[in-house]
């Protein structure tokens, strides 16, 4: 308190001070902040948190699903069967693709031929 | 003692002070529209480019340069798949492609695209064989070379390294910049958070499809919530005035706030096969059918660290040069942040030339 009293100083150090004292206050806050979103609590709290906002939206997907799936329209999970049968077939096309690719290059090493150019392989 | 006095009292302000303090909050609101007006015109993205490549959602960008080129081979920029990766040509002076195009280089960058509901079903082969695959034929073909240079930004860094162990014919030199390739050290606050006990990857995916951008954004900016939530704020406040760092300033945030979700299944076997599992290192991750063997990575490797990244500790990227079969291996500890090493002034200035020298060194010259 005695310095409060005292001299203030003439130069415009006084806000350079107030940044100062504001940085230890945020390096300060900051370090509580990561101890605290490290703690045992923060986290389980941010697990119930995660399942309480996944279990909602699942909720609400069934929800919506239902309701389009009643007015006889398709739903996401619909459409979503429809992209894993085409990536299953394309995985297919490409696999039989790659056994073709080996036939042939089997062929031709077989007859002694070689092409000029370096084929590359399709599926990998 | 008015110096000590000073630094911890903050009390002692004239009525002089208080004027300049009042009359500088004034200035900065009559400032506001032309701050607006900066915003609204700031641009990301330094260099020019054009796409020579295209698949599904996948750009391979080539970068224009007046500059003649000095090496025969190319240089493909991998960037992670939750942000944009305009980040490394933010702005002129700013530009990590910058430097390599004024050396001669012939730089070409993979923009992976914004995924959509229906592509909740790539997975690691899907982004590893495939599009980083075509991605490097592209590159290849277009150049006319047999092999090119790699540059991998922190998890595009990751994916760097798997495509380099299962096709190391392929890549002549790999720069890892703030890659992590073991999660053994789950001291960072990421990996706290991203522990089985508490993150249950299936469910989220399940459930979402994607990972949602505004999730990811959020996570990362609770890293950090003081600096990225309070502290920017002010030091945004007391730079107002000067037009270079508003436009930086700006563009940064344009890029933080540029965030995309990530391919569901892809998103899932990343945190779930690197993060939790660690399996990168330890040789047991499989992309597709093959096994991702570090040892197969043969070409000079450049491992860069940033001394303050919270996102990828020095302790996550450095095993990497233990891992690889290389003999030729480099790592360079520099003093920034995880985006620092990117957009920061003294990274530029410092650290990405001696960058170019390493990879000249390395390069075939025309």
């Amino acid at each position: 308190m005695a310095r409060l009293g005292g001299a203030a100083p003439k130069s415009s150090g006084t806000p350079e001070a107030v940044k100062q004292m504001r940085q230890m206050f945020f390096d300060a806050w900051a370090q509580y902040a990561e101890q605290f979103m490290r703690s045992e609590q923060f986290l389980t709290a941010m697990k119930q948190a995660m399942d309480n906002a996944l279990a909602f939206r699942q909720q609400m997907d069934q929800f919506l699903t239902q309701g389009v799936r009643n007015m006889q329209m398709p739903a996401r999970s619909d459409a979503d069967h429809i992209v894993l049968l085409l990536r299953s077939l394309e995985d297919r096309v490409m696999q039989r693709l790659d056994q073709l690719d080996a036939r042939v290059s089997a062929m031709e090493n077989g007859a002694g031929k070689r092409d000029q150019a370096p084929t590359k392989k399709r599926g990998r | 003692m008015n110096a000590t006095n000073a630094t911890i009292n903050p009390w002692l302000i004239s009525p002089a002070e208080m004027n300049d303090m009042w009359q500088g909050f004034l200035r900065r609101v009559a400032m506001m529209p032309r701050v607006a007006g900066i915003a609204e015109k700031v641009r990301v993205g330094a260099t020019p480019a054009e796409p020579i490549y295209r698949e599904d959602k996948l750009r391979v960008l080539r970068y224009e340069s007046d500059v003649e080129k000095q090496f025969r081979t190319p240089l493909l920029v991998v960037f992670a798949l939750v942000n944009r990766p305009y980040i490394l040509d933010l702005r002129p002076g700013k530009s990590v492609v910058r430097h390599f195009l004024s050396r001669g280089f012939d730089v070409y960058n993979v923009d992976w695209g914004v995924p959509a509901d229906g592509d909740r079903h790539l997975d690691l082969h899907d982004y590893i064989e495939k599009y980083l695959a075509h991605a490097v034929d592209a590159v290849l073909d277009y150049t006319g070379t047999e092999q090119l240079n790699i540059l991998g930004y922190c998890m595009g860094g990751t994916m760097s390294a798997m495509y380099t162990a299962l096709h190391p014919e392929q890549v002549k030199n790999l720069i890892m910049l703030a890659a992590p390739v073991d999660w053994s050290d789950r001291d960072n606050l990421l990996s706290v958070w991203t522990n089985e006990k508490y993150f249950d990857v299936d469910r989220v995916i399940e459930v979402f499809g994607n990972m949602p951008a505004v999730w990811l954004q959020a996570s990362f900016l609770m890293l950090k919530p003081v600096s990225n939530l309070i502290e920017k704020y002010f030091s945004f406040y007391e730079n107002m005035e000067d037009e270079k760092f508003l436009e930086d300033f700006f563009a940064m945030e344009t890029w933080l706030n540029d965030n995309i979700p990530v391919a569901g299944e892809m998103f899932r076997q990343f945190v779930k096969y690197c993060f939790q599992r660690n399996q990168l290192i330890q040789g047991e991750l499989r992309v597709g059918r093959r096994r991702v063997d570090l040892k197969n990575v043969t070409c000079p490797v450049l491992t860069l660290t940033a001394t303050n990244d919270h996102l990828v500790p020095c302790g996550q990227s450095l095993p990497f040069n233990e891992a690889v079969g290389s003999t030729d291996r480099k790592a360079i500890n520099f003093a920034a942040g995880h985006i620092g090493m990117a957009v920061g002034s003294r990274a530029n200035r410092e650290l990405w030339p001696k960058v170019c020298d390493w990879l000249a060194e390395r390069s075939e010259k025309i």
